[in-house]
Parts: C-alpha cells; sequence; structure tokens
C-alpha cells in the first residue's frame, strides 16, 4: 500500500516561503502530475517526499506511517532527476545494480532484477555498456531502469523528459505510461509541459506560487477551472479570457462583450449568475469554440456571431490560429484550414458558449464552480 | 565543474539495438577497445597475486574467468569476482600447473633435444616433427583446460576430457590465440626499453583474452554437447 498523504506541508528557505500549507491525497497506484510554472514550488514537494528536502512543518504520511523524519532510503521511493545522473565509470549494468548493492542484495537477486528491468526497456543489450556512448533516450531509461530494479512503492520523478528532443518525448511518454500500468507503482510526476501532464495523468495538480490551485482529472481540468488561473495554464493555445459583463433579458443570461451579445447555457447555475447580474466578469472561451461556420452539432440557443480583426493567421497543418483582435483585445481562434483569410481583414466567426468560463474579476475564481 | 558536468551529461550518439554484431577479429579489438582499461587492471591484479609464485595458477585461472566473463558481455566486478574465482579454483589450478608445467617442460626439452640432433643427422627430423606437435598440441589442451573449467563446474576427469575434445575439434582459432600471445612478447622484446613496461600493463591479461576468445566458441560447443549426452542417458 502506498497511498500519499500530505497534510499542511509547507517549506521554508529561512524567510522565504516556497510551498505553502498543501493538502493532497493520493491514492496506491495512482499516477499524478504536479505542474505550474518555474518556480512555484513542484521540485521541492517533490524532494520533500522523497526526504531530500527537510519537512519545514505538516505532515506526510506514506501508506499509514508518518514518514517526516524517516531518512530518504528507508521511504520505499525511487527518484528519477531532470538530468539523470549517471554514474559516468560504471557500466549501465552496474548504474542499475548500484542501488541494490547498496543494500546488499544477493548477486542472483540483482542479476535477475536488473535484467528483467532491461527487458521492460529495452536495454538489455547496452548492459555492458558506459553511459558515455548512450543518446539521451537511452540515458533516460537507463535512469528509469535504475529506479525501477528497486521495486519501490513510490516512483518520483521530476521533469524526467525535458532534456529530450520531442521526438523522443512522445515515445518516452508512452514507456512512462504503459511502465505504469505494468508495475502498480504510485506514481509522482513533474512536469511544465501540459502535454505530458494531460496524457499522463490520472489526476493533475496545478500549482502556483507554492499553493495548489486544483486537483482534478485532466478532463475535469480542461472543462472545469475553478480559477482563472488554471483556466490559462491547461490548454494550448490559452483560453481567452474577455471583459464582459452579465445581464438578464427575458429569463436568459447574455454575455456583453464589446457590441456583441453573447447567450449563456441555460445550463449554467441561476443562482450563482444572479449574484453577478449587471457586474463586470471575465468571460473565458477556448480557442477551439469558435468557428467559422456553425458546426451541425452545437445548439444555436448557445451561439452568436462574433466578428474580429485578423492580426496574425499561424498555420499548423490540421488547422490555423488565428490571432484576432476584438474590442482592441488580443484573442485567438482555432479555425479549419479551409478558412481564407489575410491579416487585417474583418472575419466573422461563431462563438459556441456552451463550454465557456465565467470568472469575478477581482478574486479571479470561477463564478460556476 | 560545470565543463566536467557538461562531459557526464552530453549525450552520446547512442548504441543501435539492432545492430549486425560483430564477430571474429573486429569483435575481438571492439571488446578490447571498450574493456582495455579492465584488462589493465586486471593485469595489474595478476601480478599482484603472482607474486607468492605459489598463487600464480590460480591468478591464472581467475584472469581467464574474468576473461571469459568479458567475451561474453557479461557485467564484471573485477576484484570481487576475481578473488572469488581464485579461492574457487585454487586446487585444481594448482594440479594442472604441476601437471601441464612439467608436460610441456618435457616437450620442449625433448623438442630442443631433437632439433640439436637434426641438425647432424636427418634421421631425428621425424621425431622433432611429433614432438613439436606433441608439446603444442599439450599446450592447447592445457590452455583449452583453463576455459572449460573456468566455464563450467565439472569434475576433474570430464573438465580433462571434455578440454582434450575442445583442443582437437577447433585448433585453429587456439592457435591464433597463442599466436597473438607469442606476438605480445615478441613486441615486447623487439622494442625493448620502449615496451618495458609491457608485461606490467597489458601482456598478460591481453594474452588471456586472447585465449578466451579464441575458446570460447568450441568450449561452450563441447560443453553443450556432454550436457545433451548426460541428459540422454539418464533417464
Ligand atoms: N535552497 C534554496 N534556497 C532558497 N530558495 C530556494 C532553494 N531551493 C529552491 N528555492 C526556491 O524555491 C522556489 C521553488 O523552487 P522549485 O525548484 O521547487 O520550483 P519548481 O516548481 O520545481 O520550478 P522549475 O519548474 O523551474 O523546476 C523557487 O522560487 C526557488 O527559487
Ligand atoms: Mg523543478
Amino acid at each position: 500500500m502506498a497511498s500519499i498523504s500530505l497534510k499542511k506541508l509547507n517549506k521554508t528557505y529561512g524567510a522565504l516561503k516556497v510551498v505553502h500549507d498543501i493538502d493532497l491525497e493520493i491514492a496506491d497506484k495512482e499516477f499524478i502530475v504536479l505542474v505550474g510554472p518555474s518556480g512555484c514550488g513542484k521540485s521541492t514537494t517533490l524532494r520533500m517526499i522523497a526526504g531530500l528536502e527537510e519537512i519545514s512543518g505538516g505532515e506526510l504520511i506514506i501508506g499509514s506511517d508518518l514518514m517526516n523524519d524517516v531518512p530518504s532510503k528507508d521511504r520505499d521511493i525511487a527518484m528519477v532527476f531532470q538530468n539523470y545522473a549517471l554514474y559516468p565509470h560504471m557500466t549501465v549494468y552496474r548504474n542499475m545494480a548500484f542501488g541494490l548493492e547498496l543494500r546488499k542484495a544477493p548477486r542472483d537477486v540483482i542479476e535477475r532484477q536488473v535484467e528483467e528491468a532491461a527487458k521492460i526497456l529495452d536495454i538489455s543489450h547496452l548492459l555492458n555498456r558506459k553511459p558515455k556512448a548512450l543518446s539521451g533516450g537511452q540515458r533516460q531509461r537507463v535512469a528509469l531502469g535504475r529506479a525501477m530494479v528497486r521495486n519501490p512503492a513510490v516512483f518520483l520523478l521530476d521533469e524526467p523528459l525535458s532534456n529530450l528532443d520531442a521526438k523522443l518525448r512522445g515515445t518516452m511518454r508512452a514507456e512512462i505510461t504503459k511502465l505504469h500500468k505494468r508495475l502498480d507503482a504510485t506514481f509522482i510526476y513533474v512536469t511544465h509541459d501540459q502535454v505530458e501532464a494531460m496524457t499522463m495523468a490520472d489526476r493533475i495538480v496545478v500549482m502556483k506560487d507554492g499553493h495548489i490551485q486544483q486537483v482534478d482529472t485532466p478532463q475535469n481540468l480542461y472543462d472545469r477551472p475553478v480559477n482563472m488561473f488554471v483556466a490559462g495554464f491547461i490548454g494550448a493555445p490559452q483560453m481567452n479570457l474577455l471583459p464582459a459583463k452579465l445581464t438578464q433579458e427575458d429569463g436568459r443570461f447574455f454575455a456583453l462583450v464589446e457590441e456583441h451579445k453573447l447567450p449563456l447555457p441555460q445550463s449554467f447555475d441561476r443562482s450563482r449568475l444572479l449574484a453577478y447580474e449587471g457586474k463586470d466578469v471575465v468571460l473565458g472561451i477556448r480557442p477551439e469554440n469558435f468557428h467559422e461556420l456553425a458546426p451541425a452539432d452545437i445548439d444555436p440557443a448557445n451561439s452568436a456571431p462574433f466578428h474580429a480583426v485578423v492580426e496574425l493567421a499561424e498555420p499548423m497543418g490540421s488547422e490555423v490560429h488565428l490571432n484576432l483582435i476584438a474590442g482592441g483585445r488580443n484573442m485567438i481562434a482555432r479555425v479549419s484550414p479551409r478558412f481564407r483569410s489575410k491579416i487585417g481583414d474583418r472575419v466573422s466567426l461563431v462563438a459556441d458558449l456552451t463550454n465557456a468560463q465565467l470568472f469575478d474579476p477581482q478574486t479571479e475564481r470561477s463564478i460556476l464552480y | 565543474m560545470q565543463w566536467l558536468e557538461a562531459f557526464w551529461t552530453k549525450e552520446g550518439k547512442g548504441i543501435p539495438k539492432d545492430a549486425p554484431k560483430r564477430t571474429g577479429l573486429p569483435l575481438f579489438a571492439e571488446i578490447i577497445a571498450r574493456e582495455w582499461w579492465e584488462l589493465v587492471k586486471l593485469n595489474l591484479l595478476f601480478l599482484l597475486f603472482s607474486l607468492p609464485l605459489v598463487t600464480a595458477p590460480a591468478a591464472t585461472f581467475a584472469t581467464a574467468t574474468i576473461c571469459r566473463m568479458m567475451v561474453e558481455d557479461r557485467p564484471v566486478y573485477l576484484l570481487r569476482d576475481f578473488l572469488e574465482a581464485l579461492r574457487a579454483h585454487a586446487m585444481r589450478a594448482t594440479v594442472w600447473a604441476l601437471v601441464a608445467g612439467t608436460a610441456v617442460i618435457i616437450g620442449v626439452g625433448a623438442i630442443s633435444a631433437y632439433a640439436a640432433a637434426a641438425r647432424t643427422s636427418l634421421f631425428y627430423a621425424a621425431p622433432l616433427a611429433l614432438s613439436l606437435v606433441v608439446t603444442l598440441f599439450v599446450t592447447l589442451w592445457a590452455a583449452c583446460f583453463v576455459m572449460v573449467s573456468v566455464t563450467e563446474a565439472r569434475p576433474f576427469w570430464e573438465s580433462l576430457k571434455l578440454s582434450a575434445l575442445a583442443a582437437l575439434l577447433r585448433p585453429l582459432p587456439l592457435l591464433a590465440a597463442l599466436a597473438f600471445v607469442a606476438a605480445l612478447w615478441i613486441a615486447h622484446i623487439l622494442f625493448y626499453p620502449v615496451s618495458v613496461f609491457m608485461p606490467a600493463v597489458m601482456n598478460f591479461s591481453l594474452g588471456m583474452f586472447a585465449v578466451a576468445f579464441g575458446a570460447q566458441g568450441v568450449v561452450a560447443q563441447v560443453l553443450a554437447r556432454s550436457e545433451e549426452e548426460n541428459t540422454i542417458q539418464e533417464p
């Protein structure tokens, strides 16, 4: 059993508080991803779980035991770092066996574990080579293998793919996901690549300035961000956040953005909207919710025309990212490459508000959730 | 320290998985290129443990054990494996050294005697050739015996039989290995004093490595075959 719970966990360096009272429950065998901008405390949190960093306050519980003062080596945890430092003078085999040797495991056990891990990671042919000759991906796999042979209950991975090129990242991402399925271990994975977060995680923890912003499944995080930060952080290109005014007409709510009167879905919680009637709000619309033509499957009652001036068109192959200006505001729409437009054109799109978000401009919190 | 870290973390060009495996001489060169530092250390270990002289045979077997692991591309823990092998083979190595040493000395004695005699009378050419061949065979046999012993634990007589078989079955790679060993020593003599440290640095381990490399195929073959025979006979 390797469920992990963080209770009011925090970390201070002198007067500087870098992790603030983090509460988090991680289930056994879960794949948790920590994301957030640089310096938000992801690595620090991970290192506290690993025992590489002293815990300034709060509790760390693994399984049912308080781990605050348990030394790193007794936590049944393996950590893979960003720069996957391998011992350069040791062969791959020795690098992988090292942890077990320190624990005085019998030779045949070490051999079996190393060979098994090597087979899973497809690096059997590298076992007697030195790291020097290995490519980045191969080294990465060795680093993973080194963690694997210890057969830990918890894997901690701190941006393990950040040094790899895009193609290799893709394959390694899949490898790690497969590994998780196979190993029956709890994974905590730090990244600032949201594609990694979205594709790998059972649940994502979004952090900012040492605070947890939201913990949820990738889809929920995307569909129901609790605040503007999460809304802007998850999804690429970013969600458009437009200043708007909330009004009510004939029992229906509308968001007024410049000259546009955008109908809000009936499914939105009326009582919450009422509190903001006549007030300023921030309307969030994802770029893919602008369409060049209204698709057949959207409810016309939840959509409205939207006019904007094209500032830049970025063809991505399968789609085009239109950088638009509406009422002095920059925004982005994802449209089909069939949509022809020139810079400076005033285009007419359809805004679908089915998945729109509303935020309080002062607190930046979601009005809907 | 920055450059040091860069040196560590700089990516290599990678090792392809499906690259056709080298064989023969290219493989021999590849392993030496990869393991040369280990071979130097191994040579040192051999010399160190041969100093008391009585332990020299055991050190020979231990060196052979390590070389065999390198040939088979198995992970080597130099000191630990060396000491383990030293202990495991001490008895057999001593017997081997006495018997093989005596045989080779007699052989060499016979060769030089007949060679001297052959100069005066052609009548001695035949026994000279015979003693040459026999001595050479005994040498190959002795080398094979070392390799068979360090490859698989078998009773003494069985190892003896199997190594004779190995020496007869495919003597060519072994002869090449012995020629390589001879070349090492000739180089040492020829390039003296430049090559003064050659024996201290690599002659023993490299020579043994060549023998292990040459013997590996046939030793595996005879061991596998005898295994088959044993399992067929048993039930
Ligand atoms: N030893 C230290 N002393 C003082 N401050 C530190 C120390 N280590 C980290 N910090 C600060 O703690 C904060 C969190 O650092 P941390 O490494 O956890 O960020 P991160 O989320 O992992 O960022 P990145 O994505 O860049 O890796 C940063 O502002 C950093 O400057
Ligand atoms: Mg970090």
